[in-house]
């Protein structure tokens, strides 16, 4: 139970979504609170017996007809002791709150409007009451008071008055230096004005749903203090008092400690069940859900099973090979939608390849498939990829985890996000080997120094027990490319590497990779949306647009004479050195989501020599040089490039 | 790390100046005058201010208080109205009962919250999620003694496997000692296991999505690796934060937990007090309950700066 204050979940909105929605359980809790007032209040009319009537000779009866909850040890009736429960659990939970809502909202708002001295003396007492068990500061106050129902209530009142104080303080704290406020202060109204017109509305929303959830503890609270003999007192009726009756009669009727329990258990339960809609509904607004609206009628989430695209060219030096990829994800209105579809490409020994086109045409994703990570619900479900001779797609995850790292390791985005911030980086350097490689503890580290040194970080000894956060962004990304070239794998998966880094970095990193590429020999397949970093790193490229490949080509030739219109948008996109201040020709109308994709050409809506063909499913044509567009090669294109 | 406690420590000597304080000045608050509780009604005005001058009750109040300070700094908190005993004897003799009660439920608390809130992360929507879910909601409305109650009709009473009542000493004997405090441990500990498991479970959801855990991934760390070692030393983190206030409910739960297994041990000591107004008794039980939540809060700080480097002084 929750007698201490801070544990009780706090009003102010946490951002964490609780169940408790169901309009069913809000009925029942609704219906079982009212109950609760009426027998609170009708007490007299409903129970079928007097309370305190006592009949030794009935005593410790199981339930029956005459006494359905049975007969406590001085043979009361048990159903009638529970419904005048209810009255003192109304009476215990409205005294409570009220005067800790008196004495802690006015507290709060005084010291956190004056602040200075008065609030700091405050908070420490505030930091020192509730260092201490709620119960052992309610049974304190209870020394100073007395027992008793009103004299608990108003223990717990003052204790749970520090939670409606630093709610209070926290409004006051954040409104005061509203615009309104400071503005309400120049014209000069006076300081009890200001709390009363401009602060205290503000107020209003967390108190309720503090208010609920202080009457929730406050009925556990006054069950317990009742239960060890500090709250209610005997013959008095509460369920706190009954469970106490209860206990020392365990071994004749234990019977007798469910009725009371499970009335605290409804109550609480519900208190808290409102509490929750209430936080929902006023902490957070009315939050509505962009609607996924089902993709309309001229497209298609599904595609045709078949792709006639021409099959890619085996090689000798071939590292990597992916043919057809298709990839689903979970669709927003249920189903799944294609993200990446009838996918190919291969990699040869030493080679950069790189994947380019605009965010959400799928590179990531590519790169994510091959390493088998493309995370929950999403799924690649057509195709192959075959990594040195072996299809990964067929290979269990103890094999695809002996794979990754020692033949395939990639390079993230963030480096500050893609080292572990709890370790250093050293020893994250040395985990993967020793874990793949087997090495020693201390062979590891040497070798990981060694490593962090090759990547051109100097003072390699010192920089390995530096933690994520102490390095520059740079020099995070150099780690996490020792990291992932620690077990000298033959392909380099970079996902936007430098993207993240300023300029002057990029270069040094750009430079690093090719270093790298002649002294370890890797392939690397380098995703990158900045087609002036592609130009200067990449052997091969690959344009992606809206989940597939569009275009594929030497570096060289794609750069002179690219052959999709996509292709030759981006290029026309490009800042050159050269000319200084010619507005950049952009691509009109944006990339389709997945789910709203044209059921032929992709690029058609956005294309300027759309015809009917486009209309149909495109496949990739072509073999050293492929492209996918039915127009590819006509005059009036090549001229528009 | 050192540097860490120093730092934590001096950051503690303004609250316990204050509870000391607090705790000194309730003794003016109570309605009845100590000195008349001690002589009774029969005394004479000569014992009376007899009595009242070995108290020291005809001393300036500053120096009462850094009197009684003094002495309470070298562990003796004062002798006991009611029957001369030692306060400081009285509550350490309780206090391995309450502690044996607090850490046990801890353990079971902390390994079944994180266990739980491991699985319900990797698992969304999965049958352990929502029982950790729904286990969080009741946790928050069933008061933990009525649990004892019913523990012990089912366990002790019916099946007869626990004995329902007692407290066994660890030093007398560990199986009966472990007897003895499972059921009040598993009665207090399961609402915070469950408090826990939620926090567990939504720090999880949230580290599983970084890109650490895919890089670890992707470079071939075995998946349990990454969950227990990368993931979860990140996800106890904001777990870790909180975990005192947690202990510190504990410690007040048993308080009460106790009753119902007519265990003897610190509540019991609070309970009396409060009945015989033994001011040095209640006095001393505040300040060593402090003691142990500040004790507690200095152990979880250390964790904390130990997962979390970030948190550590430069």
């Amino acid at each position: 139970m929750s007698i201490d204050t801070k544990t009780m979940p706090q009003a102010l909105p946490s951002g964490r979504r609780r169940p408790g929605g169901a309009p069913v359980l809000i009925g029942i809790a609704v219906a079982v609170l009212l109950l609760l007032a009426l027998l609170a209040v009708f007490a007299e009319w409903v129970a079928p017996y007097d309370p305190l009537r006592q009949s030794l000779m009935e005593a410790l009866q199981g339930p029956s007809t005459a006494h359905w909850l049975g007969t406590d040890d001085l043979g009361r009736d048990v159903l009638s002791r529970l419904i005048y429960g209810c009255r003192i659990a109304v009476i215990a939970a409205a005294e409570a709150t009220t005067i800790a809502v008196l004495l802690g909202v006015p507290i709060g708002l005084f010291i956190g409007y004056r602040g200075g001295l008065w609030d700091w003396i405050v908070m420490r007492i505030v930091e020192a009451v509730v260092s201490i068990p709620g119960i052992m500061v309610a049974i304190v106050i209870i020394a100073i008071l007395g027992a008793g129902l009103h004299r608990a209530m108003i223990a717990l009142g003052i204790l749970f008055s520090t939670s409606f104080l630093r709610l209070a303080r926290g409004v006051v704290l954040a409104e005061r230096e509203e615009v309104y406020v400071r503005s309400a202060r120049v014209v000069g109204a006076s300081d009890s004005r200001i709390l009363m017109r401009h602060i205290f509305p503000n107020i209003a929303p967390p108190l309720i749903v503090q208010v609920t959830l202080t009457v929730g503890a406050v009925l556990l609270a006054e069950a317990g203090l009742s239960f060890i003999g500090l709250g209610v007192q005997p013959p008095q009726a509460s369920w706190g008092t009954m469970l106490n009756t209860a206990a020392a009669f365990m071994d004749f009727n234990w019977f007798l400690s469910v009725p009371p329990g499970i009335a605290i258990i409804l109550t609480v339960l519900s208190v808290n069940l409102l509490g929750d809609v209430l936080r929902d509904s006023i902490g957070r607004g009315i939050a509505v859900d962009a609607d996924p609206r089902a993709p309309a009628a001229r497209y298609a989430a599904e595609l045709p099973a078949t792709a006639a695209s021409a099959p890619v060219p085996r090689r000798d030096d071939e590292i990597l090979r992916v043919e057809h990829l298709q990839v689903m994800v979970p669709g927003r209105a249920g189903g799944e939608v294609p993200v990446i579809t009838d996918l190919s490409l291969s990699i040869g020994r030493g080679e950069t390849l790189g994947l380019v086109g605009e965010s959400g045409s799928g590179k990531t994703l590519t790169g994510l498939a091959i390493l088998g990570l493309l995370g929950a619900g999403v799924r690649a479900t057509h195709g192959s990829i075959e990594l040195n001779g072996r299809d990964l797609r067929t290979l269990p995850r103890s094999g695809l985890e002996e794979v990754r790292g020692n033949e395939v390791a990639m390079v993230f985005q963030d480096p500050t996000t893609s080292l572990n911030p709890a370790f250093t980086v050293g020893s994250q350097i040395a985990e993967v080997l020793r874990v793949k490689q087997g090495l020693g503890r201390r062979q590891a580290w040497a070798r990981s120094v060694e490593l962090i040194d090759r990547v051109g970080i100097p003072r390699p000894a010192e920089r390995a027990g530096a933690y994520p956060h102490e390095l520059s962004g740079g020099m995070a990304q150099r780690v996490a490319i020792a990291r992932a070239l620690s077990c000298n794998p033959s392909l380099l998966i970079a996902d936007e590497p430098t993207t993240a880094l300023d300029v002057t970095v990029q270069q040094e990193i750009l430079d690093l990779f090719r270093d790298l590429q002649d002294e370890f020999g890797m392939a690397i397949l380098f995703v990158t949306h900045d087609l002036a970093v592609a130009a200067d790193i990449c052997d091969r490229v690959g344009v992606m647009y809206a989940g597939e490949m569009v275009e594929m080509a030497g570096v060289d030739a794609l750069f002179a004479d690219p052959r999709h219109p996509y292709t030759s948008g981006l290029l026309s996109a490009m800042p050159h050195a050269s000319d200084r201040n010619p507005p950049l020709p952009t691509i009109r109308g944006n990339v389709p989501r997945p789910g709203t994709w044209p059921l032929g050409c992709r690029f058609a809506d956005r294309c300027d020599f759309r015809i009917a063909a486009c209309d149909r499913r495109i496949p990739l044509t072509g073999s050293r040089r492929q492209v996918r567009c039915v127009r590819a090669g006509e005059p009036e294109l090549e001229a528009a490039s | 790390m050192l540097k860490l406690i120093v730092q934590r420590l001096l950051a503690l000597v303004p609250l316990l100046f204050i509870v000391s304080v607090l705790t000194f000045s309730f003794t003016s608050l109570l309605p009845s005058d100590p000195v008349d509780l001690i002589i009774g009604d029969a005394g004479t005005q000569e014992q009376y201010e007899m009595v009242r001058h070995r108290l020291g009750l005809d001393e300036p109040v500053h120096l009462r208080y850094l009197q009684w300070l003094g002495r309470a700094v070298q562990g003796d908190l004062g002798t006991s109205f009611f029957n001369s005993v030692s306060v400081t004897g009285a509550v350490m003799q309780r206090l391995p009962v309450t502690l044996s009660l607090t850490v046990m439920s801890a353990i079971i608390a902390i390994v079944i919250g994180v266990a739980a809130g491991v699985a319900a992360a990797l698992r969304p929507r999965s049958w352990i999620d929502r029982f950790a879910t729904l286990g969080a909601t009741f946790g928050q409305a069933v008061p933990n003694f009525w649990f004892g109650l019913i523990l012990v009709a089912i366990f002790a009473v019916n099946l007869r496997w626990f004995p329902a009542t007692g407290f066994t000493p660890l030093t007398q004997s560990p199986w009966e000692w472990l007897r003895s405090v499972i059921l009040p441990s598993i009665a207090l500990g399961t609402s915070s296991s469950a408090a826990i498991a939620r926090q567990v479970r939504s720090a999880m959801v949230g580290v599983l999505q970084q890109d650490y855990i895919r890089a670890a991934r992707a470079q071939g760390l075995p998946f349990r690796r990454v969950i227990f070692r990368h993931a979860l030393t990140n996800a106890m983190v904001p777990v870790v934060a909180v975990l005192s206030f947690q202990i510190t409910v504990l410690l007040g739960g048993a308080l009460i937990v106790e009753q119902v297994f007519a265990i003897n041990g610190l509540g019991t000591l609070a309970i009396g007090a409060v009945r015989q107004q033994d001011i040095p008794m209640l006095q001393g039980l505040v300040l060593v309950m402090v003691a142990l939540v500040v004790a507690v809060q200095l152990a979880t700080d250390v964790i904390y700066g130990l997962i979390n480097p970030k948190a550590r002084p430069s």
